[in-house]
């Protein structure tokens, strides 16, 4: 009898393992090849802006936003993660990366080895994007300079630092569905839809997150506590700046100067530096999408705690 | 009736350290929004073209920088541990942890300052200067200023 409940045991625990497995397997990509295609170097420009990637990528502490040797801390509840090299390096960037590697590690956030990446990476965001973009964004980043320097490892705790696992995660928090214009609205309006919703990530820090770390989907944009620790992001939808004009967000994402005669300070302040580098147009576009923002209240703030 | 006077003094005793500390994280809040004055009150508004070109005023509020900027470093030297009461910015507590590189991020706003000293003369001119002191603020405002609204 004893035998048998062992037994009954042993194979449900290892159908339970299989499962899992099955559960967090990253998806095999075939290596189908793509139609030959020539990237528009000046769009890589604007989607690298767009992006953000220098905001984590750059070398911290040093002048360059182009010199993308990565090493920049970000903490979080889950442990601290350490930007990676994605400068064109061969050794210790991406010089090595295929096209397919490049957009399968920002479309699906799978590595060349085929492992997942940690959402740290917002590719939460990036998997709205089109192809055609992240193609043109390989291309430019490849123009950048060649930093040598592989980043130290992410410290993070168990059972989080099991890459394995973030194929569950993803399978609750991304749809791996691209962008949909919405017809009813003007094509400029649509721009900085796609350009908020994808490049842009801004509901990456705009959003209060769950206790797994996904974003609570009702609360989109509406701010929260800032998951590196101190301060509070702000409410971004027409309950927290709903007194901004569209004139005035567009103004604040080229100089960081807010209509209150103040200036971006924090991880924004990283952000204006290259949203101050698009087209008028993008960001015009996306202030255009940030004013229709229906009001949502975010989560409520802790009292005032004394430190 | 002893334990009572110690239980009370030990207690004023801490309202009063409370009080103190909060005290100079409002000494340093002042310190930060008379700078923001004079930098986005007066110069900023007229890049923006919100109030216009004032000669008297912009040299003013270069002397006010000038003489404001370089005070960070000792109004910071102590840890309040806690913010304004209802502010929307704080200093984050990086500043105290890495106090030598917070200081280090004075002196290019000094320089900055100098620099543009006795060349702003047109609007044109205060722009370039508004933007490179600007720049060297926010140099430091990205790492130790934390938003709390």
């Amino acid at each position: 009898m004893l035998r048998r409940i062992l037994l009954a045991a042993a194979m449900a625990g290892a159908a339970a393992f299989g499962v899992y497995w099955w559960l967090t397997a990253p998806p095999i990509v075939l290596a189908a090849t793509e139609p030959a295609y020539t990237p528009n170097l000046a769009n890589g420009q604007v989607v690298f802006n767009a992006g953000g990637c220098s905001s984590c990528h750059a070398v911290p502490n040093q002048p360059d936003r182009l010199r993308l040797g990565g090493g920049l801390a970000i903490p979080s509840p889950f442990g601290t993660f350490y930007a990676p090299n994605i400068s064109p390096d061969p050794a210790d960037g991406i010089g090595r990366w295929t096209e397919r590697d490049f957009v399968n590690a920002v479309s699906k956030g799978i590595s060349p080895r085929g492992t997942h990446y940690f959402p740290a990476f917002p590719y939460t965001s990036y998997q709205h994007a089109k192809g055609s973009d992240v193609r043109d964004l390989f291309a430019y980043l490849k123009t950048l300079p060649r930093v040598s320097g592989k980043v130290r490892d992410h410290d993070v705790a168990f059972p989080f630092n099991i890459r394995r696992n973030v194929g569950i995660w993803k399978m609750l928090f991304t749809d791996g569905k691209p962008f949909t214009a919405d017809a009813t609205r003007p094509a400029q309006w649509n721009r900085g839809a796609y350009l908020v919703n994808s490049f842009g990530h801004c509901a990456e820090c705009h959003s209060p997150r769950n206790f797994l770390g996904g974003i609570i989907a009702a609360q989109r944009f509406a701010g929260g506590p800032n998951p590196e620790g101190e301060g509070w992001v702000p409410n971004i939808t027409e309950k927290g700046i709903g007194d901004w004009s569209e004139k005035e967000i567009a103004y604040f994402l080229e100089t960081g100067a807010t209509p209150d005669n103040d200036t971006a300070g924090g991880s924004m302040a990283r952000v204006i530096k290259n949203t101050s580098q698009l087209p008028a147009d993008d960001r015009a576009a996306i202030a255009d999408y940030v004013k229709s923002l229906p009001p949502v209240e975010g989560p409520p703030r802790p009292p005032k705690a004394q430190k | 009736m002893r334990r009572t006077v110690i239980a009370v003094g030990a207690l004023m005793f801490g309202v009063g350290a409370v009080m103190a500390q909060q005290e100079i994280a409002v000494q340093q809040d002042n310190l930060m929004r008379g700078q923001a004055k004079s930098l986005y009150d007066v110069m900023l508004k007229m890049v923006q073209g919100k109030i216009s070109y004032d000669q008297k005023a912009i040299d003013a509020a270069i002397a006010d920088l000038e003489g404001s900027v370089p005070k960070i470093p000792t109004t910071f030297a102590t840890n309040p541990k806690q913010d304004v009461v209802n502010s929307t910015y704080g200093a984050s507590q990086k500043v105290w942890k890495n106090k030598a590189d917070f200081d280090s991020k004075v002196p290019p706003v000094v320089k900055a300052i100098a620099d543009v000293k006795g060349k702003i003369k047109d609007a044109a001119s205060l722009k370039i200067a508004y933007d490179s002191i600007q720049d060297k603020c926010t140099d430091c405002h990205e790492t130790y200023r934390v938003k709390l609204k």
